[in-house]
């Protein structure tokens, strides 16, 4: 039977990560994934002349040459960056609400307050200490609240995260409500909450905070030939270092003795032996069906009866016959909606209604390489729920994945009335679409919801099984930087103690 | 939580936490969703389905219909018309696999009918016809493709051009806008070779006389002195008179690949835009040799070695698609469409050199990274690669 250190299942955002970085600390490693390509989300498919990027619409956290930030040094660490070209977004979002704004948020600190000042005059003072705020809350969130947990001394709290305690553990709409008198600034304002799932009264502030500020400082980032490019280097980089990589080939079962982890049952029916397994399908999937026994460890089960199902997205890919300046496109991020109301938008999220929000990404318009010349890669984007989905009896799925996507293209025809009449190609996903290739109930994109009780300060590790570990949206936030960190800070994790394993045994 | 945890001076956080905990006493484990994506994504794009042939029915000299049942008797899963599945068979120990449209109505989902045309120099399509005998079990893909009517673009006025076997997801398509009665208009363009070669003839000569909203255009490429139908190759004279408005049409095209290509440049010399052209992909090219950027001075009998890392190596011929000869020498990967469109099949290139022909959709990362869609890959020199 062969043997591994480390056996990572999945190759999303967070097996990727961990695999290069314990494959190129020194661990061997086998990647196994069960489709032919990897990536999770970061993938992308062909059809026709287009090459469609199936889910990364901002990268974050990458920062600029002159200003790096983090996830800069991981890419560096994991032996990617070299491999793949980045390409600056120039503007946050256009939100467009018709008949009541449309406003272009520039990403740039400095720009963001003086364009929300041209908007809305009246509350210049309080743009200027909701940035503040903003700012403050997000350094002390990232650089002094590590510090004042370990210490765990009130006073450290207190003088060094002054702001994070003020604000960062309230609803992102109670604070805006307590800064802002005007209701349009405050939907404006709170448009990122799309990208957490849950609307801002649902919302930390501290995370929309933490958006704005590392989005408009650090750029929003697309990627040369998608979020895909980024998975094939990590890939690549894992190979070069002499990792194993299976595609086509799922874990069947996490194989276990004495609570300890000691090999993984392939969908082949081979069995390897591994020292530790980083499972990137969900903690559900890994605890419930994975694990060949059915004594789930009590913390996990507390961990998961407090949890709840977090969204999915219906998604509609878009190669159309047509510029972005004949379509009207001015910005490459913007979000629609037919009221001010985030919170009926994200009502709407478990029905098959009409979606109220939507969004509208336009690849090509700031990296022309996104699509053929001439044309335009758009996606069409609406979070909803999962289960309605699956209430659909199989043969009117079809019909009624249709009808849905007549639907979100009504909403987005609001802002750009000419969709329809450019299609080359189109692709829709549904959420089923998101459980068929991601595996996950509920076909959910972002984890488990991601509402105050979900956030990491509230949470400890997964623990229960000696040697298994849980990467991915599930056990941290959702999104592309907060999957790749935790896919490196958990191979970090595992390289300290299987270091401390062999310490022992010489 | 321990009461000394200093995060509870962070002002909302201990209600958080209390939340936490109203939730964990009305939560679940989520035990009860367990295999719950699974079986749900089962029912709709099973992996494997697993069939037995429940009946053959002639239709030509060269064609015949085979009518696959699920081998439990349950219902097959739902398709799009147009959609095709690959057939798994193992023929005298290689394990192969073709992908065949459906040819039945979508309505009916007791079974699939795969109509299969004996293929010059083929080796399934020989096996089918020759071979295959009711009752007998045969293991295929789910339902799959994008060759189908699209209601978000595609409109109601649509025509189809056949080539020969290329009626057969036509047929589907036919029978599932009459049955559900679609308001569409479906004018099929019917190419063939002789007349004795035109499947289904009867059936679509009596739908054609009966329903409104179907024509039926036969033409006959090489025909004899009591041939029915146009006698000829398309042209763009022809197609303009046949096909009014022409640039308002939505247009299929299914038949071999030199038909395909003659259809697009007649359609496109006609002013229809290529978003109005929808082309069903048809396995790798027979001489890729003729495409652009075939490597000079490679010719398609050259001999290579193809290794695959830590397995084995083998000899083949620099024409022979590299999936084929894989399964030929007793290696596999897995593979539906096997025309560069699925990229299932897609395998790392080690070493060495292969020519992707323009049937290989790949992705730009794939191609920078030497990942390549087997089906259609030639070895230009001797390779290396990672299954």
């Amino acid at each position: 039977m062969k043997h591994y250190d480390v056996v990572v299942i999945g190759a999303g955002n967070g097996g990727l990560t961990a695999a290069a970085a314990t494959q190129r600390g020194g661990k061997t490693t086998l990647l196994l994934e069960r489709h032919n390509i990897p990536g999770g989300c970061a993938t992308s498919f062909v059809r026709g002349n287009f090459e469609f990027e199936v889910a990364l619409h901002q990268l974050s956290g990458l920062g600029t040459e002159s200003q790096p930030f983090v996830m800069r040094d991981i890419f560096n660490s994991l032996g990617v960056m070299d491999k793949v070209e980045f390409i600056q977004e120039r503007d946050l979002y256009r939100l467009a609400v018709p008949g009541e704004l449309d406003i272009t948020l520039p990403a740039s600190w400095k720009g963001l307050q003086k364009t929300l000042q041209e908007h809305f005059p009246e509350e210049e003072q309080a743009i200027v200490q909701f940035m503040d705020i903003c700012e403050k809350v997000t350094l002390e969130g990232f650089l002094t609240l590590p510090k004042a947990k370990r210490s765990n001394n009130p006073e450290v709290l207190n003088d060094e995260c002054a702001h994070f305690v003020k604000y960062g553990f309230r609803s992102a709409l109670d604070v805006l409500s307590e800064l802002f008198s005007n209701k349009k600034l405050i939907t404006l304002i709170s448009s990122y909450w799309n990208y957490v799932g849950v609307p801002p009264s649902q919302m930390l502030f501290s995370d929309l905070a933490s958006m704005l500020y590392s989005y408009a400082v650090f750029k929003p980032w697309h990627i040369k030939g998608g979020s895909q490019s980024l998975s094939n280097a990590l890939v690549e980089s894992f190979i070069e270092a002499g990792g194993d990589v299976r595609f086509n080939c799922g874990a069947e079962k996490i194989l276990t003795e004495a609570g300890g982890v000691t090999g993984v049952q392939l969908e082949t029916g081979e069995r390897v032996t591994c020292n530790a397994v980083i499972s990137n399908a969900s903690p559900l999937v890994t605890f419930n069906e994975l694990l060949d026994h059915d004594q789930l460890p009590i913390k996990v089960q507390q961990d998961f009866k407090s949890r709840r199902m977090g969204t999915s997205a219906f998604v509609i890919y878009l190669g159309l016959d047509c510029t972005p300046e004949e379509l009207g496109i001015t910005a490459p991020s913007s979000f629609i909606s037919s009221t001010l109301d985030w919170e009926a938008v994200s009502d709407r999220m478990e029905a098959f209604d009409s979606p109220l929000g939507g969004m509208i990404t336009c690849y090509n318009l700031d990296d022309p390489d996104a699509a053929p010349p001439g044309k335009s890669q758009v996606a069409l984007v609406c979070l909803q729920y999962g289960d309605v989905w699956q209430t659909v009896a199989p043969e009117e799925y079809v019909k009624t994945k249709y009808a849905f996507a007549e639907k979100l293209i009504d909403l987005i025809e609001q802002v750009y009335p000419k969709v329809r009449h450019f299609i080359e190609e189109i692709e829709v996903a549904t959420p089923l679409t998101m459980m068929r290739y991601l595996n996950t109930p509920g076909g959910a994109i972002y984890g488990f919801k991601q509402t105050p009780e979900d956030s990491n300060l509230i949470r400890e590790r997964l623990e229960g099984v000696n040697g298994l570990y849980s990467v991915g949206s599930w056990t941290s936030m959702g999104g592309f930087q907060p999957t790749y960190m935790a896919g490196e800070s958990t191979a970090r994790a595992v390289l300290k103690k299987l270091n401390q394993m062999e310490a022992q045994h010489v | 939580m321990s009461e000394h945890n200093v995060l509870n001076g962070i002002v909302g956080y201990q209600e958080v936490w209390q939340s936490k905990a109203a939730l964990e006493k009305t939560g679940s484990n989520f035990q009860e969703i367990k295999q719950d994506v699974q079986k749900t994504v089962e029912r709709i794009h099973p992996k494997r389905l697993s069939l037995k042939v429940d009946r053959i029915i002639e239709e030509t000299a060269s064609t015949k219909t085979f009518r696959l049942v699920s081998s439990t008797g349950a219902v097959l899963p739902p398709f799009q018309a147009g959609q095709y599945i690959n057939v798994f068979v193992d023929i005298n120990g290689v394990a192969t696999a073709r992908p065949y449209a459906i040819a039945s109505s979508p309505a009916h989902r007791h079974y699939y009918d795969l109509t299969i045309k004996r293929a010059e120099g083929g080796f399934v399509s020989h096996f089918a016809l020759d071979q295959l005998k009711e009752e007998q079990a045969l293991t295929s893909s789910g339902p799959m493709g994008t060759f189908h009517h699209n209601p978000l673009f595609h409109g109601e006025d649509l025509v189809f051009l056949a080539g020969g076997s290329g009626s057969v997801p036509a047929r589907s398509m036919l029978l599932d806008i009459l049955e559900r009665n679609l308001p569409y208009r479906f004018h099929l363009i019917y190419v063939n070779s002789f007349e004795h070669d035109v499947i289904y003839a009867k059936e679509l000569r009596a739908l054609a006389s009966t329903q409104a909203n179907f024509t039926l255009t036969e033409v006959v490429t090489r025909p004899t002195s009591n041939s029915q139908g146009h006698k000829g190759r398309l042209t763009t004279e022809f197609l303009s008179n046949l096909v009014p408005s022409i640039t308002d049409k939505m247009f299929y095209i299914c038949g071999p690949t030199p038909f395909n290509e003659s259809c697009i440049t007649l359609l496109t010399q006609l002013g229809v835009k290529r978003r109005r052209i929808r082309v069903e992909a048809n396995g790798a090219p027979k001489r890729p040799d003729l495409q652009q950027n075939w490597p000079e001075g490679v010719s398609l009998n050259e001999e290579v070695t193809v290794t695959v890392k830590g397995k084995g190596s083998y000899k083949t011929r620099v024409g022979e698609p590299l999936l084929n000869s894989l399964e030929t020498h007793g290696f596999s990967t897995e593979n539906a469409c096997r025309s560069g469109e699925c990229s299932l099949c897609r395998v790392k290139l080690v070493s060495g050199t292969v020519f992707n022909p323009s049937e290989a959709h790949l992705r730009k990362s794939d191609r920078k990274f030497g990942w390549i869609y087997s089906c259609v890959a030639f070895p230009t020199s001797d390779i290396e690669v990672l299954l």
